[in-house]
């Protein structure tokens, strides 16, 4: 706790006011190493005492050690959870005791139950339908009258055609080594063949009661694109619907035996609403991307989307408001202050801030040394409005709200933009401006015909010049239409020995070029090439060939010359195209 | 004040009524504290959680302390405010085991500083660092550090490590309190 009061002072000082005057820092730790996301996160009273605790699970540093965290006050506990959470709720299972509520996790197809911290249950879901021709060929394997290549050539058969996906075994089997399918069969062929599926989101809903102490079910979704709600007693499945796609998050509203409403936010990028007594989706929201996070807020339901904006939507689907955010949204949740009945939407964004809104209104902007993955507001410890934020390294964040606080509209600054008018950059000009403008007046005629006259025989000359250069092919870049060539030239190295390399390109659409040579003007005193002449491969259109040679200085002067290459065509004298090369000094021990 | 008056107090003949403010978050240990305070045939038994707040009284050697119990829970701590006039002491207890609330200990304890009733009075302020006995308590030394109570120029203070439920410390902060009390009204 030393380095969490040094720390807190540190937070302090970089707040605006705005954020320091309504949140107090308990806790800021950047070692706590809890890994988590929102929907693995709640707080509950679980030993009855009225000192509320937080439950992660975590997913372990590298998301391979999944963890049951405990919170209480500062103190940590933990025990191992056999597979990667996907999510975490509390829930009153009966109504007749002094009541503790029990923890659910989901991870892969069963949901763990947890009761003072001890296992107590575990549901598993209801394993799915098989393929009966796949069950079928398994049978077959089983009293050995197909062998494992027709099993394989089989089962790929029924997975192209048949409607119902293989089981994982059925699918592990399509994969081994041709090697390794005889053991495989052998060892699996007594085992009967099975479809699972995993749960991806969990959620509470109210049974007949909507009070705090009220008993609570169960709602799944799973992969199999299927939402199921579990009696909290006896752990059976009381309701089952289906949905077009994968759901991710889940908002439920009302109790289950009265009205309910169930928000599906699935992999589809779309929303979809269900209401009691409908086995499938009554509406349906279609989101331009995909949602990062589902809160209902009173009636509104809102969407965050991974195009950085949250949208406010209606039940029956009609949408209200849409929020820009400035950055990507990273975890989103529902701040409850029941003292002053206000309900809002916290929003974690990835350029460290966390922002409280109230309908489009902006509350409050936390900022925080890290980017924040997941928060959850509630009552933890003996305070009633704690926010908990997990940070992008595993850092813990805590705060508390002040008992003084209100979030009124206007919370959030201004737009900087709109206070400060932008100056426009225009020069200034000075005497010389004017005295030049007075000239040009006075003589404006005589400027106009100079300068025409200049005009003219600069035109001639860079004419005469263009025409001397084309006869002598002496420009690097050949534009003529039957041979489309481009070449330069790059001298490396510093010594008596000078690496030359040209990069010869064919700039033509789709027409190689044959037969081309290049040949190197030197001064053969002061320069020794190995070849001086050579042949050029075929030029595929496109490709960049570089040609290198090694020339070595002679002079022991530390003369420099020039170096002229031409590429010709074999059979014709002029030069295509030419390149000189200033040959720089030679620093070797020749010139020393 | 005479001679006559002290005289009379230090023989116990006639104590001064001292009004006291006790405050603090809640479940920290001020009913407790107060009870524990009390003769040992007035003492109850339960201690439950204090609606709104209640009015004790109990005896130190020359004076008599009549202790404005107050709730110290989230919904009841506006009303502390309104007996800051009264109070010619404060005890402010705190849950030394309880490191999360600790800022809020120290908010609530800033909001009464500078409240108009309190901040021009040089009022004696006796703080209880409560809940000594368990594990994860931080001592008085750290409480203060964590307060900030050396900000506090204006007004005699101290604080002491206490045990409430076996009465370890308090004799000593109500000593202190006396001494203090004795030395304003003299």
């Amino acid at each position: 706790m030393a380095a969490t009061s040094s720390l807190q002072a540190d937070g302090d000082k970089g707040k605006s006011s705005e954020a320091s005057s309504k949140w107090l820092n308990a806790v800021s730790d950047p070692m706590t190493n809890i890994h988590t996301f929102p929907a693995c996160m709640a707080l509950a009273d679980l030993h009855g005492d009225g000192e509320y605790e937080l439950v992660v699970g975590d997913l372990g540093p590298d998301g391979r050690q999944p963890r049951l965290k405990v919170l209480k006050g500062t103190v940590l506990r933990e025990s191992p959870l056999p597979a990667l959470p996907a999510a975490a709720v509390t829930f009153l299972m009966e109504s007749h005791e002094p009541q503790t509520p029990a923890v659910a996790i989901a991870s892969g197809p069963c949901v763990y139950m947890y009761k003072n911290l001890k296992p107590y249950f575990k549901f598993s879901l209801p394993p799915l339908p098989v393929n009966p021709l796949e069950q079928d060929v398994w049978n077959q394997a089983k009293e050995d009258r197909i062998d494992p290549l027709t099993l394989k050539e089989m089962l790929e058969g029924i997975r192209e055609k048949a409607e119902v996906p293989l089981s994982v075994q059925s699918l592990r089997f399509l994969q081994v080594e041709l090697s390794e399918m005889e053991a495989f069969v052998n060892q699996h062929k007594s085992k009967s063949i099975r479809r699972q599926t995993v749960i991806t989101t969990m959620t509470t809903l109210k049974k007949n009661l909507a009070d705090e102490d009220a008993v609570s079910c169960l709602v799944l979704g799973t992969e199999s694109k299927e939402l199921l709600v579990l009696d909290p007693k006896a752990f059976t499945i009381l309701a089952k619907m289906s949905l077009p796609s994968v759901p991710v998050f889940l908002e439920v509203s009302g109790q289950f035996e009265v009205e309910f409403r169930l928000a599906a936010a699935c992999r589809n990028g779309s929303v979809y609403m269900l209401r009691r007594d409908s086995k499938r989706p009554k509406y349906c929201i279609e989101l331009s991307a995909q949602p990062v996070g589902l809160v209902l807020v009173h009636k509104v339901l809102v969407v965050g989307s991974n195009q950085d904006s949250l949208h406010g939507f209606t039940h029956k689907g009609k949408k209200l408001w849409t929020v820009q955010m400035p950055a990507a949204i990273l975890a989103m949740n529902l701040l409850e202050q029941h003292s002053r009945g206000l309900q809002a939407v916290m929003a974690g964004l990835a350029n460290r801030e966390v922002r409280i809104y109230q309908d489009k209104a902006l509350l409050n902007i936390i900022h925080t040394p890290e980017a924040v993955t997941s928060l959850c507001f509630g009552r933890f410890g003996r305070e009633d409005n704690t926010l908990i934020m997990t940070t992008q390294g595993g850092g813990l964040i805590m705060k508390i709200l002040k008992r003084t606080a209100v979030f009124g509209e206007g919370g959030g600054e201004a737009d900087p933009l709109l206070s400060q008018p932008v100056k426009l950059n225009v020069p200034r000009k000075t005497r010389i401006y004017v005295d030049q403008t007075l000239r040009e007046r006075e003589a404006g005629t005589a400027m106009h015909r100079t300068f025409q006259a200049d005009l003219y025989l600069l035109r001639l000359r860079a004419a005469r010049a263009y025409v001397q250069a084309l006869e002598s092919s002496l420009s690097p870049v050949s534009v003529t239409a039957q041979e489309p060539l481009k070449l330069h030239a790059v001298v490396q190295g510093l010594g008596p020995t000078f690496k030359l390399t040209l990069h010869l390109q064919n700039t033509s659409t789709a027409r190689p070029i044959l037969g081309l040579v290049v040949c190197f003007l030197y001064n053969e005193v002061l320069y020794a090439l190995p070849r001086a002449f050579f042949k050029v491969p075929l030029l595929v259109p496109g490709l960049n060939y570089p040609l290198e040679t090694f020339v070595k200085s002679l002079s022991d002067k530390g003369i420099s010359d020039i170096i002229k290459v031409l590429v010709l065509r074999e059979g014709q004298s002029t030069p295509l195209l030419s390149a000189h090369i200033n040959m720089p000094m030679s620093e070797g021990l020749a010139a020393a | 004040m005479g001679l006559l008056d002290r005289l009379s107090g230090l023989l116990g003949l006639k104590k001064k009524e001292v009004h006291v403010l006790c405050l603090g978050l809640d479940n920290s240990g001020k009913t407790t504290i107060i009870n524990k305070l009390k003769p040992s045939n007035a003492q109850s038994q339960d201690i439950v959680p204090t609606i709104g707040f209640s009015i004790e009284k109990f005896k130190s050697s020359s004076l008599s302390f009549t202790v404005f119990d107050m709730s110290g829970q989230e919904r009841y701590r506006n009303l502390w405010e309104h007996y800051y006039k009264e109070g010619q002491a404060i005890i402010f207890v705190i849950d030394s085991s309880d490191s999360l609330r600790m800022v809020v200990a120290k908010e609530e304890l800033n909001t009464l500083l500078n409240h108009p009733d309190i901040k021009h009075r040089r009022i004696p302020i006796l703080f209880f660092a409560n809940k000594m006995d368990l594990r994860n308590a931080v001592t008085s030394v750290k409480v203060s550090q964590l307060l900030c109570l050396e900000n506090i120029k204006d007004k005699p203070w101290h604080i002491c490590a206490s045990d409430a439920i076996k009465g370890e410390g308090l004799q000593e902060g109500v000593d202190w309190l006396q001494d203090q009390i004795q030395a304003v009204k003299t």
